[in-house]
């Protein structure tokens, strides 16, 4: 029988002293206590090797190689990606097919979760129980109470998380941040994101699961239903229940970029109201294109989310600005202040500044804001020194909850009220049953 | 889609051959009300391959109806859809099917459903989602239910059962918590070892 009291981190550099900050980004919440923090290697697991979990499992796997850390174990529900990952990370990598392998083993520190969306949360939640520390794609969860209980779980085992939004980390972000900090375009009062539409699509029928795939494992908490390909790698972020959309995938970027620049992290809306267009035919059912309007108070803003909205064709470039050529032009967002406009495009692993951003040159007593080193590098200072990551388990939950807010609004097909001081619909009894969803066992938080 | 949609307008759009006819009526569904639920059933278990697509279509009008009904100040709307997805619960159609609804219960349903859900618990096929659909039901007689189908449950089961249970907030010592126990073996072995 498992004790679901927290399962301490065996090691003892992160004992237990000090307690987490909701708001204050620089307040440590881990009190580092150890020669080991700064000196030894960080031993990883990976779990989810396909899609992201590839690049993940590459960057970390460069870092070994120049000796840095340990890569321990790969993970994968589906043979033939667990088979790639063996070979990328090694032989000393243990290979697993059920991620609680790797959570049980003692000598693994941390580990990198890119499964699909609706794994972020069960297994954020179960790996903090056994005291690991987390890296977790975007985004972070898929309910309101999913992203209750990763914070809760987190902060309760006082490990350091870092969500995949790294948009916050790119050098065009800082530089954009540093801008709208100091005033540029005067109070912020408007951000406008806009995207290209969701694909419609997964017209296949039901059919078997392919043989190197593990159907149950990769459902996990979802309800059972027949396989269908559909559902599968890359596409399940078409699916209301395992994605959401692009409201979802690139919502967590560009709107992490909005919460972050307009120091809104530790805040939410107080209504949240969409409208939008369901997918004609096929299984996929997220809005394949949809408008979401967040309105803010104390201090008074509005996000919005448009798919397609108004795109902004991306500035000519030389492609040696720090973010480079602009490769994803078809999304960003337009930031409306008393004394100007701003916009960024893309917001995820490229996010591209408009020129003024990047030619704006601090004068005296300019404010600075947080340069990230890196979106691991972060994530790895965290770790060792108990400094809140630039996308800790709050803020990835929140922006996340915005996500779910949209869409939930959208198949409601009315305007919500939300209470960000206790995350909580309020005023619609069904919206606040739609905050959570069963679990099928023993796939739970 | 301006003029009102009516149950007989419903049931020949949902069965429409052009998409844009077939979603429109999909996603106007909700304004029909209790009434559309049985025929949409009835669709929707429609298990001719050339109708996938209308399958579909009226499985979601369904959910559309649920989500409609449950707005704020529709209560009395809401139990009429209750009852009628409580009647498909308790019939035989589909294995999928009756997950779908139960899927649907949890989400409008009161106490008026938690009998009917109740006794799917000794389903061996549709066990789990009943225990789901009792979690999700805030009536306290959903936890009294859950409490009694632990009692009776087999060993196998009863893991599932005291998570809901202390979902609920019942504590449920003694029973084992499986949540962190591997049990999935993979057949690859490490490459280069």
């Amino acid at each position: 029988m498992i004790d679901r009291k927290v399962k301490l981190p065996r090691r003892t550099f992160l004992k237990t002293a000090g307690a987490a900050s909701a708001t204050a980004f620089a307040a440590p919440y881990l009190v580092p206590t150890s020669a080991r923090a700064a000196n030894e290697k960080l031993t990883f697991g990976h779990i989810g090797v396909g899609g992201m979990g590839g690049y993940h499992l590459r960057d970390i796997k460069s870092r070994m190689d120049r000796g840095e850390v340990n890569i321990a174990a790969v993970c994968d529900v589906d043979d033939k990606r667990l088979e790639n990952a063996s070979r990328m990370a090694g032989p000393q990598a243990d290979v697993y097919r059920d991620y609680r392998y790797v959570l049980e083993r003692d000598d693994i520190d941390a580990v990198v979760i890119a499964t699909p969306d609706h794994l972020h949360a069960l297994q954020t939640v179960h790996a903090a129980e056994c005291g690991k520390h987390v890296y977790v794609e975007k985004p972070a969860c898929c309910t309101v109470q999913e992203g209750k209980a990763m914070i809760e779980a987190c902060n309760r085992a006082k490990i350091a998380v870092q969500v995949g939004s790294q948009g916050r980390s790119q050098p065009e972000a800082y530089l954009s941040h540093r801008y709208l900090a100091n005033g540029n375009i005067g109070k912020v009062s408007r951000v406008d994101c806009w995207h290209y539409p969701t694909p419609s699509g997964g017209t296949n029928p039901d059919s078997d699961p392919p043989e190197e795939l593990d159907w149950d494992l990769w459902l996990g908490p979802l309800r059972w239903r027949p396989f269908n390909r559909g559902y599968l790698h890359g596409v399940f972020r078409w699916m209301m229940e395992s994605g959401g959309g692009q409201i979802r995938d690139r919502g967590a970027h560009v709107m992490s970029c909005a919460m972050w620049w307009m120091g809104a992290d530790g805040t939410g809306p107080v209504t949240v109201e969409a409208t939008g267009e369901a997918p004609k035919r096929g299984l996929w059912n997220s809005a394949v294109n949809m408008n979401v309007t967040y309105t803010f108070k104390n201090p008074d803003w509005v996000l919005t989310w448009n798919q397609p909205g108004n795109p902004v064709p991306p500035e000519e470039r030389t492609g040696n600005e720090p973010g480079g050529a602009i490769s994803r032009p078809g999304y960003g967002a337009l930031y409306t202040g008393t004394d100007g406009t701003f916009h960024h495009w893309g917001g995820d692993g490229g996010t591209w500044a408009e020129r003024k951003a990047r030619e704006w040159k601090p004068g005296a007593g300019a404010k600075d804001v947080y340069e990230s080193p890196g979106h691991k590098e972060d994530w790895f200072e965290g770790i060792k020194t108990g400094r809140k990551t630039i996308m800790n388990v709050e803020a990835g939950a929140d922006v996340a909850i915005l996500t779910v807010l949209g869409n939930l609004s959208f198949v409601l097909g009315r305007k919500l009220n939300w209470d960000h001081s206790k995350r909580e619909i309020v005023g619609d009894e069904q919206a606040r049953r739609l905050m959570d969803r069963p679990e099928r066992y023993p796939y739970v938080i | 889609m301006n003029e009102q949609l009516t149950l007989e307008m419903l049931v020949e759009q949902i069965q429409s051959g052009d998409d844009n006819v077939r979603a429109a009526a999909r996603d106007n569904a909700g304004q029909v009300g209790a009434a559309a639920v049985a025929p949409l059933a009835k669709i929707a278990c429609d298990s001719d391959p050339e109708k996938f697509e209308i399958a579909r279509a009226a499985n979601r009008a369904m959910q559309n109806v649920v989500y409609h009904a449950g707005r704020p100040g529709a209560s009395d709307e809401a139990k009429a859809v209750s009852a009628e997805l409580i009647k498909l619960v308790s019939a035989e159609p589909p294995l999928q099917f009756r997950r779908d609804v139960m899927w649907m219960v949890w989400q409008i349903a009161g106490p008026e459903a938690v009998g009917p859900v109740a006794a799917l618990l000794g389903n061996a096929d549709l066990r789990d989602d009943a225990r789901m659909c009792l979690e999700g039901l805030p009536a306290a007689e959903a936890v009294d239910a859950l409490r009694a189908g632990l009692k009776a449950a087999p060993d196998d089961f009863k893991p599932a059962m005291a998570h809901s249970l202390r979902k609920r907030g019942v504590e449920t010592p003694g029973v084992p918590d499986l949540r962190l126990v591997p049990t999935k073996q993979t057949s690859v072995t490490p490459v280069g070892r």
